[in-house]
């Protein structure tokens, strides 16, 4: 599976927005796959193996439903990339690193602003200057704030409340987090030494790939009602921050996959492929890496809460104001790679199961307990970056999700180009000059860095997004565009 | 010039492929190729010397893990190793010598952030012309 062949198998047309992969079509298969896609997006996903990895995760013991993937969909390593899977403990369901991913708890989060473009307007380019010097991105850049081991294993305890605590942030930011920043049960004892040295400077870090921070600008508004419960108005200034778990979780994972590669035969459980490794979630392996997990997504939460500090840093120091004068308020931070047991009806009996989501966002809507008050009426927004030259979304959760997809919805515009193509595609060009024209300030410490994420790698998101309102998963409550971009 | 490894493309993240002649050969070609993903890295100071004996069932799976080993080196440390010399690559063991050296901020170039070596699409096969590895790097 190292290069890429193209997808050659079945893909049943469900309705107008969904695929179905039949559970015939590869013996192990438990369920069926389901891809959610137009018709224009499903050329683009049968052009790489990313169906293939929908059938094994199909594979896995203790699925329910389908194996589910999100229109951003594309090929990653075990899972796609835009993976939904549930798996029931109480039926020998598994917990696969592959279906969180390397980056654990990668997500977004908003802060918005009482600065309307006009008032932004004249100090943008110092402004994104300032975030740039400010922030620490790129490779190998260590945090502003150092932490003592102790305080990294209360970090992965306790999450963003311990660092808002230490005056990095606001109470409020907490309730307008997921799971309040922190997710209980985590066990900062099951992580490494050696993760704890790899992320020992890098909470407050950005990092690189297609990790950013924008400053953007609310230019549509779709949905009146959720927008004014999300504190979004038009032509108002917003800062998007697209992060993880840095180095800790990379190790969290890496040290994993290595402990599991046994559990399969111990288990009894047989996968199409090793990236898929696995336990039962009820098992010393599986509870292991739940509690691993769990401590590198409060990690996680910690870092993009002290960029949340070091923004409202930065703008208070380019606008003369204090942040909160500013209305830097943080709209809602929600995780994109994440495995978490939830409570969730199937053919009507209420069951817990564990989700995965491998590049896919929680979009639960309307009336759910676990939305913070102040958007319960509403549903959870749901923070969607597309590519730094065309837009990002917010949406909300709709009914929908709940009953197909678990309470999931995309992620993102998901990749288009691979990473050679994107360069080979920006020679001769300025991905610089050309964002710049279309009105885009950018800066970034690598030199492949821009090219390697220009616009033209991704998906159009307006489509990908278009899809998952068609099919009631989520709808679109504002559009933001671009205005700064900060690349590692 | 032939350094031994390619990179080519995977949507997302970027695959590797090493080519010798012997299955020890593979080895310094296989950390060029992970160093040429990161970026330009350019060494500087004393070398130390620094030694992995790594254990296992599958030859793939063990030069994975060296690589992982090299990527902790580098995340961490701020270190790389030049000059690996392989005491014995078997199913079982991998055992390598090196010198580990720190690296020169000045002149380093960090491009990319690998996140890991993963097991997608991982192999280890003797070919009629000699051996060839693949992997593919979370970026």
């Amino acid at each position: 599976m190292s290069e890429n062949r193209g997808y050659r198998g079945p893909l049943e047309r469900i309705d107008a927005c969904r695929w179905r992969i039949p559970r015939d079509y590869q013996p192990g298969m438990r369920v069926d796959g389901i891809i959610y896609a137009s018709d224009a997006l499903i050329e683009t996903v049968r052009g790489d193996l990313s169906p293939e990895q929908v059938a094994n995760v199909a594979c896995l013991p203790g699925i329910v439903g389908a194996s589910l993937a999100m229109p951003d969909i594309h090929w990653g390593y075990g899972f796609c990339i835009g993976g939904v899977a549930a798996t029931d403990p109480d039926e020998g369901g598994v917990i696969s690193p592959g279906g969180v991913g390397y980056d654990i708890n990668c997500g977004v989060r908003l802060i918005r602003t009482h600065l309307s473009r006009a008032e932004a307007a004249p100090r943008l380019p110092g402004l994104v200057e300032a975030l740039f010097r400010h922030i620490p991105c790129g490779v190998g850049k260590g945090g502003r704030i150092r932490f003592r081991r102790e305080e990294l294993r209360r970090i992965a305890a306790e999450g963003a409340p311990f660092v808002v605590r230490r005056g990095l942030g606001w109470e409020s930011d907490i309730t307008m987090t997921e799971a309040d920043g922190c997710l209980r049960d985590a066990r900062p004892d099951f992580v490494s030494d050696r993760a704890y040295d790899r992320g020992a400077d890098q909470c407050g870090t950005l990092g690189s790939g297609n990790h950013f921070i924008e400053v953007q600008v609310v230019d549509e508004i779709y949905d009146e009602a959720a927008a004014r419960a999300f504190g979004l108005r038009l032509d108002d200034i917003a800062v998007m921050i697209h992060s993880g778990s840095r180095g800790l979780g990379y190790q969290v994972c890496e040290d994993t996959l290595k402990e599991l590669r046994d559990a399969p035969r111990k288990y009894g459980i047989d996968l199409p492929d090793r990236q898929l490794v696995c336990a039962p979630i009820r098992s010393p392996e599986g509870e292991r890496y739940l509690g691993a997990m769990r401590a590198a997504a409060n990690y996680a939460w910690a870092n993009r809460q002290i960029m949340t500090h070091l923004v409202r840093e930065t703008f208070a120091a380019v606008f003369g104001a204090p942040a909160e004068r500013l209305g830097l308020t943080l709209v809602y931070d929600v995780a994109h790679n994440i495995a978490k047991l939830e409570e969730h009806v199937v053919d009507g009996r209420r069951r817990t199961l564990c989700i995965h989501r491998k590049g896919a966002t929680r979009a639960f809507p309307a009336g759910h307990p676990e939305l913070p008050d102040a958007y319960r009426a509403v549903g959870q927004p749901v923070l969607v970056p597309g590519d730094m030259g065309r837009c990002s979304y917010v949406l909300v959760g709709r009914a929908a999700a709940l009953e197909q997809t678990f309470g999931s919805t995309c992620h993102g515009a998901g990749r288009l180009l691979s990473r050679g193509a994107a360069i080979r595609a920006a020679k001769g060009r300025s991905i610089h000059r050309e964002l710049l024209d279309r009105g885009v300030i950018a800066k970034a410490q690598a030199r492949t860095g821009l090219d390697e994420e220009q616009p033209d790698a991704y998906k159009d998101v307006t489509e990908v997004v278009g899809v998952l309102e068609q099919a009631g998963i989520t709808a679109r409550v504002a559009r933001l565009r671009p205005l700064g971009v900060i690349k590692g | 010039m032939n350094l031994g490894y390619e990179l080519f493309d995977h949507t997302a993240d970027i695959g590797i492929r090493v080519t010798a002649a012997t299955v020890e050969g593979l080895v310094a070609p296989a950390a060029a190729g992970l160093y040429a993903v990161i970026g330009d890295l350019v060494p500087v100071g004393e070398p130390r010397p620094v030694a992995y004996d790594l254990s296992g069932h599958d030859r793939a799976e063990l030069l994975r893990d060296w690589l992982a080993e090299l990527l902790l080196l580098f995340d961490g440390d701020r270190r790389v190793i030049r000059d690996p010399v392989v005491e014995e690559f078997s199913a079982e063991r991998l055992a390598v010598r090196a010198e580990s050296l720190a690296l020169d901020p000045a002149r380093t170039r960090c491009e990319r952030e690998v996140k890991a070596v993963t097991y997608h699409g991982l192999e280890l096969i003797r070919t009629p012309g000699g051996w060839t590895a693949t992997f593919i790097v979370d970026i």
